[in-house]
């Protein structure tokens, strides 16, 4: 007889009692949720102390659970320390998660169109409450994930542990790598500033060096011949549909695998030839509830307080301005990742070293545990592959080091050196011109000149005597022409130079100082030379920096300045235009009675050639809010 | 390291794990709290990034025919740097002024009428009390009506002084549509008004409907036709947005945009601002162009520019003395260790106990000495020193404010 017309909890508390029936009933929903464990269990497990219910409970929810049925039941002690697995595999699936999550995050306020998605940038900065937090959470998991991983895999090559039983272990390991890499290039581009548009495009730029398909690949791609609307929404779904579903298959084929054949144990705890992974002893065992589970809850919330702290205090993600495909900015890479294929790149041929030798490389790590088939996973039965691995952390090192802009990429030294004082915030670091801090951008324009020799003058008096060289040989003049050209208004061209206000503009100072020093530094390229920096009003609150550099002009032939015998630089000197006389020294007339003029070397009033100089020149607009002096 | 991160006990790991936990939602609630303050800071800085870039466009793409300094180019385009066309009305300000002053008259006036109907209301006379304050009420709006009479006097006198102004201004050439605007009431003496009662602002004159900021970005959006009565060397303006067939993206659009907004000087507009730029890119009727307002210099005129100073009570300020003195005019280029020049260290000893003391400059103040020396250098030259080295065309260069500035910092040498 039931209290109500079906059985019901109260029928439970007319039989129990009240307290009773409520307890039981708690110890039941939680059986049920834990999939296996009661109060007592959980209590007991939290305690460290034994199970007191046999069969063992913390057993039940591997079996019969959704969410740990993947995760085996108890690890081998040896495998649970720092090594051999240094917790990378860990990692690499904490990194999958996380970026899952703020990637999901950052979809809300983003839109894969060019004319939309650079503002949806700025939104997020601007007027998304956590927005910056989340872009640089996301940005900074997808760097860390692409070097996990691949840390991951080199640890699994150095401990052997791609060896016979896990051959397809490696394999799948290998594809996700492969994965990770596009999936955090591919985010490269949505940003759509000028970081992006770049990296993607050099690194797309490869795929076209593949025979016969290259120029279908890209097409296919990019979505149009130049990476445009077609090709970010092509990204975008690459990004954040196919890679992901992708890595989701094959995170499952990679993890499947692993627990099946166990984590393998250090090469020096097995014998040689036998994998005893899955033979866990009893007192080795180290079961998953609690200890692995309490572990791993605490690595979860260490690992991301360390990324919370790092994108608050010392990372923030790189916004350049917008995507322009008609500005090429000096010196653009790859993303680092792939440094090394950029780097490759430099050695000769396209199609080689852009698509073949990456295809070989891969090629050949898929192909490593099938073609290094020794039973021993000892260190010391195992220098010749170990020696390979070491090697290809060298070479890779050394690519990706070529890669850099810096290495064999032939710009004039002039650019180069604007460049590096002027270039706008790009990889957490700008240009030191731009930190002038606004009130030490006094208006006049200052000369490198000043910073040489003010040991033995002043620094006034070096400024009238190089006023006054550079009034006489042209030089100014050939600066404000410049100037002109530049756009600068009519009434802000500077008269003369004067001497750089170091006590009220110390900044202003240690920038002019670094301009000489890099000039100084260039003596070959640029003989004689001196830069300049001319300060302008613009408007209220904006002031306008231009960059002169002069110099003599060298022979340069295929990118390489031409030396004489004793290592000087050749000259090239200026021409003139001079009417040609007979020997009783009058002009020489043409057909129509016109005098014949013929070029010839300008000589100065001691018959000694003048070298044609050379003027190069940079601006930038500085606004007192811009802030890159914080 | 292993052993840090392998904490022995559970319970170990447990409260290591929570207060990771707790940490990291602190810290979240820490950005969360400043996010208002950063958002902010970061449109500011964007706004600035953004009027850079503008000015890069300005420069390399406008200043060809809307002037360096944006203030218009001959025959090509007008300025932009510009009162008119920040709606800044010189007539209209005045204007205003009087209307508001009539307004007030008329409340006034009435406010009079009614206490003078108590005053005299017959079935409800006011007690004598009540009189008193009525007759002291009156007396006081009487003041006030007096008050804005004079305000309308000053408003109309200054209005008609402004319009003998632009009417100096249209006959220069600045306004060349002026003539073309009909109205039955117009005669030789109110046409100048006529025309700027619905030309006072470039908005006004086109009547456009929207914001500045519109008028701006659809002008840059489409570009418009050239008129080639006002601009013969113009070809119009080109739509320079992609939409419109253009090279620039709508993020440039608005960067130019916010460029061109940046010169508005809200109140500070002046008449001089006003009567000086080209308007209509338009050159003078002496064919020369407007360069923007050029502010007074001080000349050479020694007891001239004294006087002044005394009437106009200008003082200077020796701060910002001593940034134009060793900076903008670079005179510690020279003036410095006595080399080539009087040390500026002790010039106020030097003067005071030497020059003043030469015959030759009896009932000289330390003032005089200084602005002569400045303004009239080869007028003496000290001993020692050669003649000829110091530039003389410093008064050419100084307004009264930066020389008294400079004088005042010497003082303190």
């Amino acid at each position: 007889m039931t209290i109500l017309p079906f059985p019901s909890f109260l029928d439970d508390v007319k039989a129990k009692g009240f307290k009773k029936a409520v307890f039981e009933g708690i110890d039941d929903s939680v059986e049920r949720l834990t999939a296996g464990l009661n109060v007592q269990d959980l209590r007991e497990a939290f305690r460290g102390e034994a199970a007191s219910r046999r069969p063992n409970p913390r057993l039940t929810p591997h079996a019969d659970g959704f969410w740990l049925h993947m995760r085996p039941s108890y690890f081998n002690r040896d495998v649970t320390g720092m090594y051999p697995t240094f917790r990378l595999g860990w990692l690499s699936s904490y990194f999958v998660f996380f970026e899952t999550i703020t990637g999901l995050l950052l979809m809300l306020w983003y839109t894969p169109a060019p004319e939309i998605a650079y503002g949806d940038m700025l939104t997020i900065l601007s007027n998304v409450p956590l927005g910056q937090l989340m872009r640089d959470m996301h940005r900074l998991g997808a760097e860390f994930m692409v070097a996990v991983v691949a840390m991951h895999m080199m640890r699994t090559w150095i401990t052997g542990s791609y060896k016979k039983p896990r051959q397809f272990t490696w394999f799948s390991g290998l594809l996700l790598l492969v994965i990770t890499g596009f999936l955090s290039f591919s985010g490269y581009l949505l940003p759509w500033d000028q970081l992006s548009l770049w990296a993607v495009t050099i690194g797309a730029s490869m795929a076209e060096a593949t025979p016969v398909v290259g120029d279908q690949v890209n097409l296919l791609l990019r979505g149009a011949p130049e990476l445009g609307a077609n090709g970010l929404l092509r990204f975008y779904l690459l990004h954040v549909l196919a890679l992901p579903a992708l890595l989701f298959v094959f995170f499952g084929v990679h993890y499947y695998k692993v627990v099946i054949h166990g984590h393998s144990l250090p090469p020096q705890k097995e014998n040689i030839g036998e994998d005893s992974a899955k033979r866990v002893p009893l007192d080795k065992r180290v079961y998953f509830i609690p200890d692995m589970l309490t572990y791993e809850m605490f690595w979860l919330g260490a690992t991301t307080f360390i990324i919370t702290v790092l994108c608050i205090w010392f990372y923030h993600a790189p916004l350049e301005n917008h995507a322009n495909p008609q500005v090429t900015p000096l010196g653009t890479t790859a993303p680092w990742y792939f440094l090394w294929i950029q780097g490759a790149l430099k050695l000769g041929d396209k199609f080689f070293w852009g698509v073949a030798f990456p295809t070989i490389a891969l090629g050949g790590l898929a192909l490593l545990p099938y073609l290094d088939v020794t039973p021993s996973r000892r260190y010391s039965h195992r220098r010749f592959m170990l020696t390979i691995a070491m090697l290809l952390i060298s070479v890779t090192t050394i690519l990706s080091y070529m890669g850099l802009a810096k290495f064999a990429v032939q710009t004039s030294a002039e650019t180069e050196i604007v460049h590096e004082l002027t270039f706008e915030p790009a990889h957490s670091k700008v240009g030191i011109g731009r930190t002038i801090p606004f009130d030490q951008m006094i208006v006049g324009a200052y000369t490198t000149a000043q910073t040489h020799g003010q040991d033995e003058m002043s620094a006034n008096d070096m400024i009238a005597e190089f006023n006054a060289e550079v009034a006489a040989n042209g030089q100014f003049e050939q600066m404000i022409q410049e100037l002109k050209d530049q756009h600068l208004g009519a009434n802000q061209l500077p008269l003369r130079f004067r001497s750089i206000p170091a006590d009220e503009a110390p900044k202003l100072m240690r920038v002019m100082e670094e301009f000489s020093h890099h000039l100084d530094a260039e003596p070959i390229e640029l003989p004689n030379v001196w830069g300049s920096l001319v300060i302008t009003d613009n408007q209220a609150g904006l002031k306008r920096l231009d960059w002169i550099v002069s110099w003599d002009s060298v022979l340069i032939e295929g990118g390489e300045v031409q030396l004489d015998d004793n290592g000087d630089p050749i000259l090239v000197y200026a021409t003139e235009l001079v009417a040609v006389v007979d020997d009783n020294g009058n002009e020489v007339l043409d057909e129509n009675g016109q005098p014949i003029q013929e070029e010839r070397t300008k000589l100065d009033e001691d018959g000694n050639p003048v070298p044609a100089r050379r003027i190069y020149s940079d601006h930038l607009f500085i606004h007192e809010a811009a802030a890159y002096f914080d | 390291m292993g052993r840090l991160l392998f904490i022995k006990s559970i319970e170990g790991r447990v409260l290591a794990g929570i207060t990771m936990f707790v940490g990291m939602m602190i810290l979240i609630g820490w950005v969360a709290i400043n996010e208002e303050a950063r958002m902010q800071a970061f449109v500011r800085q964007h706004t600035g990034r953004s009027i850079e870039r503008g000015a890069e466009l300005f420069a390399s793409l406008c200043s060809e025919c809307h002037g360096e300094e944006g203030y218009g180019a001959d025959e090509r385009a007008p300025g932009l740097n510009n009162p008119h066309l920040f709606g800044y009305d010189p007539v209209g300000v005045q204007t205003a002024a009087i209307t508001n002053a009539n307004r007030a008259l008329v409340r006034l006036n009435k406010n009079i009428e009614s206490l003078s109907n108590e005053m005299i209301d017959p079935e409800n006379p006011p007690s004598d009390e009540r009189q008193n304050e009525i007759l002291a009420e009156i007396a006081d709006l009487e003041a006030q009506i007096a008050e804005q009479q004079l305000a309308i006097e000053t408003a109309v006198a200054e209005r008609i002084e402004i319009l003998g102004t632009l009417s100096q201004a249209v006959e220069n050439g600045l306004f060349p549509l002026w003539d073309t605007v009909v109205d039955s009431d117009r005669t030789a003496d109110n046409e100048v008004e006529i025309f700027f009662n619905s030309n006072g602002t470039r908005l006004a004159q086109v009547g456009w409907a929207g914001d500045l900021r519109g008028y701006i970005i659809t002008t840059l959006i489409h570009g418009r036709p050239g008129s080639a009565r006002v601009y013969p060397s113009s070809t119009g303006m080109a739509a320079w947005s992609q939409t419109a067939g253009g090279p620039l993206r709508q993020d440039e659009i608005e960067d130019l945009a916010e460029y061109i907004l940046n010169w508005d000087k809200g109140s500070a507009w002046t008449n001089e601002d006003f009567g000086a730029v080209a308007q209509y890119g338009k050159p003078l009727a002496d064919g020369s162009l407007p360069t923007g307002p050029q502010p007074e210099m001080v000349g050479d005129d020694v007891l001239g520019i004294l006087a002044r100073w005394e009437a106009d009570e200008i003082v200077g300020s020796p701060t910002s003395g001593e940034l134009l003195y060793s900076a903008r005019f670079g005179c510690t280029d020279c003036h410095l260790n006595g080399a080539s020049a009087p040390d500026t260290i002790g010039t106020l000893a030097r003067i005071q106990n030497e020059r003043l003391a030469e015959a030759g400059f009896a009932g000289y103040t330390v003032e005089q000495y200084l602005v002569e020396s400045i303004t009239r250098p080869g007028d003496y030259v000290v001993d020692g020193y050669s003649s000829g080295l110091m530039p003389d065309n410093f008064g050419g260069r100084m307004t009264d404010q930066q020389l008294a500035d400079i004088v005042s910092y010497l003082m303190t040498q």
